[in-house]
């Protein structure tokens, strides 16, 4: 992939970053890896948020819409902040654009990591309020299928888990690198209580709510994912109260996974991504992307990068000595 | 609607890249040196930057007027194959991590993303007049791209391949201001064919990542191709490849923005 000195031939078109270059090029650590992959979602957000969709007035009645059921403390600001975009919609929409452009960019390359892993942390606390409502966690809407807490909030915590410092050497997984093992376990712990909580609320386990929530995803979507959905909608019908609590289950064995021995964490761990998925690609049919009009692809792809986070150590790939100089 | 004005400065970004590449084109010139063997950065990935460039500049821009669409499906189709038998080639001799990591992954994965744009567009003004009018969610007469879930998947692994050339890019910022130095002294006459002075190139302090020696750059005497007097730092940042992971970067994230304004 990087272009690199290769001797003979045509070494002026090759470059030659010579040897020593390739192998610190190639070489990248699990937490690079998963800083890189938070770029590439802050890439992926920008280019959404560059779409046609967001310079119509649809996109300030969105961003509107996240104060419904909010304390007003939480909606005043929400509403305002929604009008103020749809008076400068061109400027603001690209400024927002922009600005998450750069977050990528500025994780990616290397001298910049630090500034843009702070900075995504204050821009998504930023949208995780005037953008998604606090994902609907105060608003009764939450709901592990929907996207709570927030996808933004998750490349928060992301951020500040990759962040490249280490407070715990040897950690045992790469999140406890930067925060230690107990603080990032007790987060982890926080989240995944958290969501399994939000399943089980009235809204979450009514009969049809979680059927409901499913083929309302059917829209827009291309016919494969529609008919995933319709399949998916049809298994669960009337059986909301079930389904929330096998859910709820599920997510409180993910959350208490990583307080077990290795082996038992994998297991947990790989659930949770199993369980990340179905969320992104049932719950949340990929954020909606297919659809149109989605500002990112919402919460089931953080959760599965979260998951890596916490893999042990010993399974991922082991920082190569020299690497740390450069990497993370 | 996406601003025609947004579409214009990316339409300027690929003219700006699409320039580049001529130029470098121009200043190796691959078909005097022998220089033309296929490399991670050699005069292929050159030209299928520059073609892609005008394309997507055209795409972009209403009042761009490149090749017909058909045309262009030729040409991408061509590339792609090119370059799916390259990462094949490539696969073969260094095993299958190639696939996804080697030199060529990223250029299929560029022209088969255009390729792909080309042939899905779906929608009413399919005839190659820019793209002012596209855009997916707002409804009216606009250009859409065909299979969608495509153009995602294609979006995702160019912004995957954006962020890691960047990384490797200033990754390796110990040793690229050697780079320059060693384009210089090195490089220049490799591109001859001859092995000597890429291995010259191999033992000279830019690459163990030392401090460039200023005087370095003279040792390399006049540089061929009339660059005399010009200064060897522009040369050798033209032909580095850096230069070319720049334009690469600069391409996938501007791909990644069309194929996702167009679902």
């Amino acid at each position: 992939m990087s272009d690199i000195a290769v001797a003979g031939g045509s070494t002026a078109w090759r470059g030659g970053l010579g040897v020593a270059a390739q192998a610190a090029g190639k070489r990248v650590d699990a937490r690079r890896a998963l800083q890189l992959a938070l770029a590439g979602v802050w890439l992926l957000d920008a280019v959404l948020q560059y779409q046609s969709f967001m310079y119509t007035k649809g996109f300030s009645q969105m961003l509107a819409g996240t104060a419904d059921g909010n304390p007003s403390v939480i909606a005043r600001p929400i509403t305002w902040d929604a009008t103020l975009v749809g008076h400068h919609l061109v400027l603001v929409n690209t400024l927002f654009a922009t600005i998450q452009l750069l977050l990528g960019l500025g994780i990616a390359f290397r001298p910049t990591l630090r500034l843009a892993l702070a900075a995504s942390v204050a821009w998504s606390l930023g949208v995780w309020w005037f953008g998604e409502g606090l994902g609907g966690v105060l608003s009764g809407a939450a709901s592990p299928l929907n996207g709570a807490p927030g996808a933004v909030i998750i490349y928060a915590l992301l951020a500040v888990l990759l962040w490249p410092a280490d407070r715990q050497a040897p950690a045992p997984f790469t999140a406890a690198r930067a925060v230690g093992a107990q603080v990032a376990r007790a987060l982890w712990l926080v989240l995944w209580l958290s969501l399994a909580y939000f399943a089980l609320t009235p809204a979450n386990r009514a009969p049809g709510a979680v059927s409901g929530m499913i083929s309302g995803m059917e829209s827009g979507q291309p016919g494969w994912l529609a008919a995933i959905d319709r399949g998916a909608a049809s298994l669960v019908t009337g059986q909301g109260l079930a389904t929330s609590i096998a859910l709820a289950v599920a997510l409180v064995v993910i959350a208490a996974g990583v307080y077990m021995p290795p082996e038992i964490a994998k297991a947990t761990l790989v659930l949770a991504m199993v369980v990340a998925l179905v969320i992104w690609v049932v719950g949340e049919g990929f954020g909606m992307i297919l659809a149109g009009g989605a500002t990112d692809p919402n919460s089931g792809l953080p959760l599965v990068l979260l998951a890596l986070a916490y893999w042990p150590a010993k399974a991922m790939t082991a920082p190569a000595a020299g690497t740390e100089r450069t990497a993370s | 609607m996406t601003p025609a004005w947004l579409l214009d400065i990316f339409a300027a970004l690929m003219l700006v890249v699409a320039a580049v590449s001529a130029a470098r084109l121009v200043t190796a010139r691959p078909w005097v040196r022998g220089g033309a063997a296929a490399g991670p950065a050699g005069p292929d990935v050159d030209v299928a930057h520059l073609l892609m460039a005008i394309a997507m500049a055209g795409m972009l821009s209403a009042s761009l007027t490149t090749l017909p669409n058909t045309a262009w499906e030729v040409i991408f189709g061509l590339m792609t194959a090119y370059f799916a038998w390259r990462v094949w080639r490539d696969a073969q001799a260094n095993g299958v991590r190639a696939l996804a990591g080697g030199h060529c992954a990223p250029h299929l994965a560029h022209s088969g993303a255009m390729l792909y744009m080309f042939l899905a567009l779906a929608a009413p003004a399919a005839g190659g007049s820019g793209m002012a009018d596209m855009g997916g969610a707002s409804g009216s007469a606009m250009q859409t791209l065909e299979y969608p879930t495509l153009a995602f998947v294609f979006a995702l692994i160019l912004a995957g391949y954006s962020v890691w050339d960047l990384d490797q890019l200033s990754g390796r910022r110990y040793v690229l201001a050697g780079a320059g130095v060693q384009l210089a002294t090195a490089h220049v006459p490799a591109m001859a064919g001859g092995a000597e002075p890429a291995a010259a190139a191999l033992s000279s302090p830019a690459v163990t990542g030392d401090a460039a020696s200023p005087s370095a750059p003279s040792a390399a005497g006049p540089l061929p191709g009339g660059s005399r007097g010009r200064g060897p730092g522009v040369r050798a940042l033209l032909l580095s490849p850096g230069t070319t992971v720049g334009c690469r970067i600069v391409m996938g994230i501007t791909m990644a923005f069309m194929l996702v304004i167009m679902i």
